[in-house]
């Protein structure tokens, strides 16, 4: 037996240039998976009706199931409805691209010397993306929901510190405890689009590797179930994406403790 | 950039490292982070969040939303249809009721009627029938006196001709009247 075994990079390959664009092996996955969901997306379109198709009873039933999911963190109908543009893009984008990585071709089928497919989440840049999408949708849906001063107060929370002033030292001490854990809480924003992030890159591609190796050393049978652990991990770090980018909405939007007593 | 071949000359297996990160690449840059290629997934992820939504979830929700209202108009309207129907079988069961008192009255009092009509019918028919009874004997006696008067008049011819072929003679009026006179007395007798 001979054979060599191509560990995938961190950073995803450029297979060509368009003008001075880097096109890389993980953006050939994100544009598979957008011309999946563009024609799903038109079939649905079309054929949407009362009284659904075996498609639309298909995808009805996936999107009944992830809506009850997220029913469970917001517990309100209306606002999941209101957080699905952002999390159940997230989530079935996730999904659909992880599970594009366990195709046939993916890891095997080169441009050159390159991997022609890779799973979209083993780029950083998408992942942090996404990141950056969840965290700042969330922000604009609590500046939406809260306003704009009421949401940032729970950030920078001066007024306490200048009313506490006649309050005396105890009310001055707690104010500034206060004022630190609103910076903490900055730091904690950048903190939660790191872990998204590096969470998902981290799964997905630890997950890719393992597929080559094991595929170069026994290409039958073996990656066998390990590609099943993948389908589940493909499925729950998609849950786990999703889920909390709709914990940090409903956190966001909903007014900060103890407001009134300020 | 890391490269790892892995070479293993006994099972013919190649595992080759190359790793060619320069120590002045940042570690933004060693696990692949690149402002172009983040701002081109940037926008590949909103390209398929808008497709997703406008596409699939955005059609799918509103005919789910659709379909959940026109469910809870239905039901709501099958509730009403249902206390209508309760509604109505109580009208009907009270209507009915009432129509059976009604229609009971009816048959007593035309029952009453009937009786009440028969026993008049039966003495009108009654006072009919005595009424024909007396024309028919008053016909008869009529009757049987025009009758005795022909059979009177009858013998009397007969008497008149058996005695002229007796006596053979012609009688006068007056003879003839007391002859009709003693035979009638004899005859009487």
């Amino acid at each position: 037996m001979s054979g060599t075994i191509h560990i995938p990079t961190l950073a995803p390959d450029v297979l060509f240039q368009i003008g001075n664009f880097n096109i890389t092996n993980t953006m050939i996955n994100v544009w598979l998976a957008m011309l999946i969901f563009l024609v799903l997306g038109i079939l649905i379109k079309r054929k949407v009706s009362l009284r659904p198709g075996k498609l639309q009873n298909i995808c009805e039933f996936f999107l009944e199931s992830v809506l009850s999911y997220f029913d469970q963190v917001t517990g309100d109908r209306k606002k999941t409805i209101r957080f699905l543009p952002v999390v159940g893009s997230i989530f079935f984008f996730i999904l659909l691209s992880n599970w594009l990585g366990l195709l046939p071709g993916t890891g095997s089928i080169t441009w050159g010397h390159k991997m022609l497919l890779r799973p979209a989440n083993t780029d950083l840049n998408l992942t942090v993306a996404m990141a950056l999408v969840s965290v700042i949708a969330s922000h604009v849906y609590a500046f939406i929901a809260l306003g704009v001063f009421t949401h940032l107060g729970k950030f920078i929370q001066i007024k306490n510190l200048f009313k506490s002033i006649k309050k005396g030292p105890i009310a001055i001490f707690t104010a500034i405890i206060e004022f630190a854990v609103g910076l903490i809480e900055i730091i904690s924003e950048l903190a939660k689009v790191l872990s998204l992030s590096l969470r998902l890159f981290g799964n997905i591609f630890a997950g890719e590797v393992l597929i080559s190796v094991i595929s170069a050393l026994i290409a039958a049978l073996v990656p066998t179930p390990f590609m099943l652990l993948e389908l589940l991990v493909g499925l729950i770090q998609a849950a786990v994406f999703a889920m909390l980018t709709i914990v940090y909405l409903t956190v966001a939007t909903s007014a900060p403790h103890g407001a009134e007593e300020h | 950039m890391n490269i790892i071949e892995i070479a293993n000359a006994s099972t013919e297996e190649t595992v080759v490292e190359h790793t060619t990160t320069p120590n002045n690449e940042s570690v933004a840059a060693s696990l692949g982070l690149n402002g172009q290629l983040f701002v081109f997934q940037l926008i590949n992820f909103a390209i398929v969040a808008g497709i997703v939504w406008f596409l699939i979830l955005k059609p799918l929700t509103s005919k789910l939303e659709e379909r959940k209202n026109i469910i809870d108009e239905s039901l709501e309207k099958a509730k009403e249809v249902e206390a209508n129907l309760i509604m109505s079988n109580e009208k009907f069961t009270e209507k009915i009721s009432e129509a059976k008192a009604e229609g009971n009255k009816i048959i007593t009092k035309a029952t009453t009627d009937a009786e009440e009509l028969a026993v008049s019918m039966k003495a009108k028919a009654k006072v009919e029938i005595e009424n024909l009874v007396e024309q028919a004997r008053g016909k008869i006696k009529d009757e049987k006196e025009e009758v005795m008067q022909g059979i009177k008049k009858e013998t009397a011819s007969l008497i008149m001709a058996v005695v002229e072929k007796v006596l053979n003679e012609k009688l006068t009026d007056k003879k003839d009247q007391q002859l009709i006179e003693e035979s009638l007395k004899n005859l009487h007798k």
